[in-house]
């Protein structure tokens, strides 16, 4: 009898690892997302009193029907599709390489490091500047090639895509330090195994790096997808507090911002948000079922 | 029941009067908690006028300022204080703010009724801005005003005078255009643009929840900006962010921004100069910047709240606080003070600001006039980039605008 | 012979990539620091200079006038070391529950916590406001630094190196009667040191640079912390950039210096203990 109460506690001994972060996730996260949920069905609100005078489902219509809302939507989804793969691709060569023996590994290491401490504002200027019509370098380099300067950032066909090259640019530093972490745990002999069987660099990479360090990709690109997805800061600090030129780089978490405290649009934006919530979900959904085959542990 | 409410209230309201006029007598010490969003310099002004209350009013009447960020994280902070019933005793407000709050501010009438200096003094702008919901739930405090900035070495060159009208406007910025390959007027903000030429061309903005720009003035108006920028005479900021930037650098002939704004005019090799704006059939000087709003329930708060706000818009200490930050005296006797005269006499911009105090419009407040001021500002850059017709643009601002409308 | 010089054709790219991705990765830092100690005019020229005419070192000290620094930065740095430390402790705990042990709905509940970084922070400002007003912990520590004490971002993370951790060992050590309790602290966190003080830099970093939540939850100036000084120098009208880099560069400092301390640090742990996979 004693023994198997024992065995009943123990099989939640487990919880009480997690209660404390639960504590804490259930009163600052999910509490205030329920209520989003909630808010979502509001119609009419009076948030001085916090009285609800009728609920419906004219938020979820009113942003379908919304042109602004279509455009953040195929705008997210565009920039998530870019950004997520390449930025990824690109931090794990880089971080490949800075795991070399090379020299001022130190330096390299913290220089690519930097973007992570550097004011936001200052990126934007310094990008803004970069991207400028008539004094950007980008418009520099394109006429050594004899190509006409482009109005990066004051026309709207551009302007998405100077925005997603400065993402991929901002969000490389995040992916390298974690990537980094990953390939120091990675033992020196299993590429001992492999230059004993002369593999190339090609064969490495592809036969133990990225296997090795796969439940860490897997962690990037999700994490990766989710805050692609929730792209906000990136557009306010290029664009310095515009969504670009007639709002054409608009997101959905730019408009979520927007609709809450711009517009106190409380129910479109709670709408906005748990439109924005189950699109993740769907896309976290599937990234795990395919990263379940694929990912070696 | 509305009407009786509202009776009830004020009659509540002069009831606590009588008694904080009575109990003001002996002075209880009471600490008042002002949030503002002043940094910087116009903090230190601010810092400055509120030792010289504390140190000297003599009715125990502390007041504590609260710096919350910029203008866009008080309105959130205080948004969160108004959901968790921690409003402050008072704070600096925009009048959209409080559009769909109201019953948590209180009204000044009685105040200012019974214990105010001369409140006709105040500019007429300013009170018509204070009380557009009716009674009046604020009072002008860090006033602004567009005005005219002109490269003025470069204007004297092509013999060019500032522009007073639209004609001339068009003449002007034409004549520089055409000299120099370079536009000659611009706005910072594009809906303050959309809002000033149909309020000068007399077409109206919103009206008792109604669109009313809709008509062929509006289409007049709107015709006669497009095509500024269509020849190029005018451009947008774009990805400058602010035309200080390029008019600085020499790159745009002029431009209309905020009177605040003038620390920011730092041209590179010329000399600048600044005027009234060129008005329509009307003036309509648009004027920016925020009020004074009170929240405190206490009416000993109440009280000890109101001697600051008589303090902060005194003829003494608007005129000081204009000298040291940029911003305008909120009354006339304060522009006519001989400390304001001369202080005029070194600065075009105080000139400027002086030569429209008659002119001045505002901006409304209603639920839905941030939204609106958005969407209109996002479609007005979108009708410059696209080179869409004045009726189009109209008619597609007008339903955008009603749309919001309807939905509050 | 021919793979000797293939090795240093492939290290010369190396060096190459890792070059050009530096500079683009410097340029926004340097410019930031560049601009800190420009005049008023310099900074908004077109084309800009990247050098000052004239070296303005006094933007520190007025920029330091602005806002009463050392107070703010004893709070930042008092914020920053409790939350982290406790961050860590949480977030090891719960990755060790969600990787290692096993308990009824384990994956259901992982997965609601996965599921609640979906939602963007910015919908959670207004009533986690409310919240704290409710706690009692308006103008308190305790609002800066209880919220951010579980990260699901960071949960999520650890829980990916611990999984990479043989099975084998945990085996082994169970039958070494080892308990889950000792194991975790003796042999998982040893293993994953690299992976916990990368997290403890990420984290300390966000928790340094945290701008509108602090902002939102103190009103005193004995509570307030440095980001705060920053909003000193924007104002509707315009930014006095010059201040305003140099605020944000003296920011960065203290977090530049201790990645640099740590790094050294995790370098040296990794090849003393020969960590392996």
């Amino acid at each position: 009898m004693m023994r198997k109460r024992g065995l009943e506690l123990g099989r939640w001994k487990g919880l009480l690892y997690v209660l404390p972060a639960l504590v804490v996730v259930a009163v600052f996260t999910v509490y205030p997302l329920l209520r989003a949920f909630l808010m979502s069905f509001y119609t009419k609100y009076k948030f001085s009193t916090d009285t609800v005078l009728s609920y419906g489902i004219n938020n979820y219509t009113y942003i379908f029907g919304d042109s602004v809302f279509q455009k953040a939507l195929s705008n997210t989804f565009i920039y998530v599709l870019f950004v997520v793969p390449i930025s990824i691709a690109i931090s794990l060569v880089l971080a490949v390489m800075l795991n070399e023996k090379i020299r001022l590994r130190s330096f390299f290491q913290t220089v690519y490091f930097l973007p992570y401490v550097t004011s936001v504002v200052a990126m934007g200027i310094v990008f803004g500047w970069l991207f400028h019509s008539n004094y950007g370098l980008l418009n520099y380099f394109l006429g050594l090639f004899g190509i006409q300067p482009v109005q990066w950032l004051n026309r709207p066909s551009t302007a998405l895509p100077a925005l997603i090259i400065f993402s991929i640019w901002k969000s490389l530093a995040f992916n390298i330090i974690i990537f980094l972490a990953g390939l120091q745990t990675i033992g020196a002999h299993y590429y001992q195994a492999a230059r004993v069987d002369s593999a190339g660099r090609w064969r490495q990479f592809s036969r133990i790096t990225v296997p090795l360090l796969s439940p860490i990709i897997a962690y990037a690109f999700i994490i990766g997808l989710i805050s692609s997805f929730k792209v906000y800061a990136e557009v306010y600090a290029l664009f310095g507090g515009r969504a670009g030129p007639a709002d054409s780089c608009i997101t959905i978490v730019y408009y979520l911002y927007r609709q809450f405290y711009v517009n106190w649009n409380f129910g479109i934006a709670s709408a906005a948000a748990v439109v924005l919530f189950l699109i993740i979900l769907a896309f976290t959904v599937i990234q795990l079922r395919v990263a379940k085959r694929r990912v070696h542990y | 029941m509305k009407k009786l409410l509202a009776t009830l209230l004020t009659v509540c309201m002069l009831l606590s009067l009588a008694v904080f006029t009575g109990a003001a007598a002996d002075t209880q010490p009471v600490t008042v908690e002002f949030w503002h969003a002043m940094s910087g310099g116009l903090q230190n002004a601010l810092v400055a006028l509120t030792d010289k209350f504390n140190a000297e009013n003599g009715l125990g009447i502390t007041i504590n300022l609260t710096n919350q960020g910029g203008y866009t994280d008080l309105s959130t902070k205080l948004l969160g204080a108004i959901a968790s019933d921690t409003l402050p005793d008072m704070a600096q407000v925009y009048n959209s703010w409080i559009a769909s709050s109201l019953d948590v501010v209180i009204p000044l009438d009685d105040f200012i009724a019974a214990d105010f200096d001369n409140y006709e003094d105040i500019l007429p702008g300013y009170r018509a801005e204070g009380a557009e919901f009716g009674p009046t739930y604020t009072i002008a405090f860090n006033k602004s005003v567009q005005v005219f900035f002109y490269n003025k070495t470069k204007y004297d060159e092509l013999n060019l005078t500032a522009p007073t009208t639209w004609q001339e406007l068009h003449d002007v910025t034409k004549a520089y255009y055409e000299a120099t390959g370079m536009a000659a007027f611009g706005y910072d903000d594009l809906f303050g643009m959309f809002l000033q030429y149909m309020l000068q061309n007399d077409a109206g903005f919103v009206a008792d929840g109604q669109v009313v720009f809709n008509n062929e003035k509006g289409v007049e108006a709107m015709t006669f900006l497009l095509d500024l920028f269509a020849n190029g005479y005018a451009r947008t900021a774009g990805e400058d962010r602010y035309l200080s930037g390029p008019f600085n650098n020499g790159l745009v002939g002029g431009y209309i921004g905020s009177s605040a704004g003038a620390a920011y005019v730092k041209p590179d090799g010329f000399e600048y100069g600044a005027a009234a704006i060129p008005v329509g059939v009307k003036p309509a000087a648009m004027q920016a910047g925020t009020n004074l709003t009170m929240f405190a329930k206490d009416p000993a708060k109440q009280a000890a709240a109101w001697e600051y706000i008589k303090f902060l818009t005194s003829t003494e200490s608007t005129v000081y606080w204009a000298m040291n930050t940029g911003y305008l005296p909120i009354r006339q006797s304060g522009f006519e003070s001989d400390e304001f005269q001369a202080y005029m006499e070194t600065s075009v911009v105080a000139r400027a600001c002086y030569a429209q105090t008659a002119n001045m419009a505002f901006e409304s407040a209603f639920p839905g006039a941030q939204e609106i001021r958005n969407k209109l500002s996002s479609e007005m850059e979108a009708a410059i980039l696209e080179g869409k017709t004045a009726e189009q643009t109209i008619t597609d601002m007008a339903a955008a605008a009603q749309e919001i409308l309807d939905r509050q | 012979m021919r793979y000797k010089s293939a090795k240093a054709l492939s290290k010369s790219l190396i060096y190459l990539v890792l070059t050009l991705g530096a500079v683009t990765t410097i340029l926004p830092f340097l410019w930031m620091i560049l601009t800190s100690l420009k005049g008023g005019t310099e900074v908004i020229l077109m084309p800009p200079r990247l050098f000052p005419s004239v070296w303005h070192f006094d933007n520190y000290s007025r920029a330091m006038e602005a806002a009463p620094l050392a107070t703010y930065f004893v709070n930042t740095v008092v914020v920053t070391v409790t939350s982290t430390s406790l961050m860590l402790i949480v977030t090891t705990l719960a990755a060790f529950g969600f990787s290692r042990l096993k308990f009824p709905g384990r994956d259901v509940v992982f997965g609601i916590l996965l599921a609640t970084l979906m939602i963007p922070g910015e919908m959670l400002i207004i009533t986690n406001f409310v919240t704290i007003s409710r706690l009692g912990w308006m103008d308190t520590r305790a609002a800066l630094i209880v919220p951010f004490m579980a990260s699901v971002f960071y949960i999520y993370l650890l829980r990916q190196f611990f999984r990479k951790v043989p099975d084998t060992l945990y085996y082994a050590a169970k039958v070494d009667a080892c308990s889950d309790w000792r194991y975790l602290w003796k042999v998982m966190v040893p293993i994953n040191k690299q992976a916990m003080s990368t997290i403890a830099i990420l984290n300390a970093i966000a928790c340094w640079n945290a701008f509108l939540w602090p902002l939102m939850v103190t009103n005193s100036e004995t509570k307030r912390v440095l980001s705060i000084g920053l909003v000193q120098f924007q104002t509707e009208a315009g930014t006095d950039y010059e201040l305003l880099m140099a605020a944000a560069s003296m920011l960065v400092l203290p977090i530049i210096l201790m990645y640099l301390v740590m790094h050294k640090q995790i370098i040296k742990g990794v090849t003393q203990s020969g960590i392996k996979g």
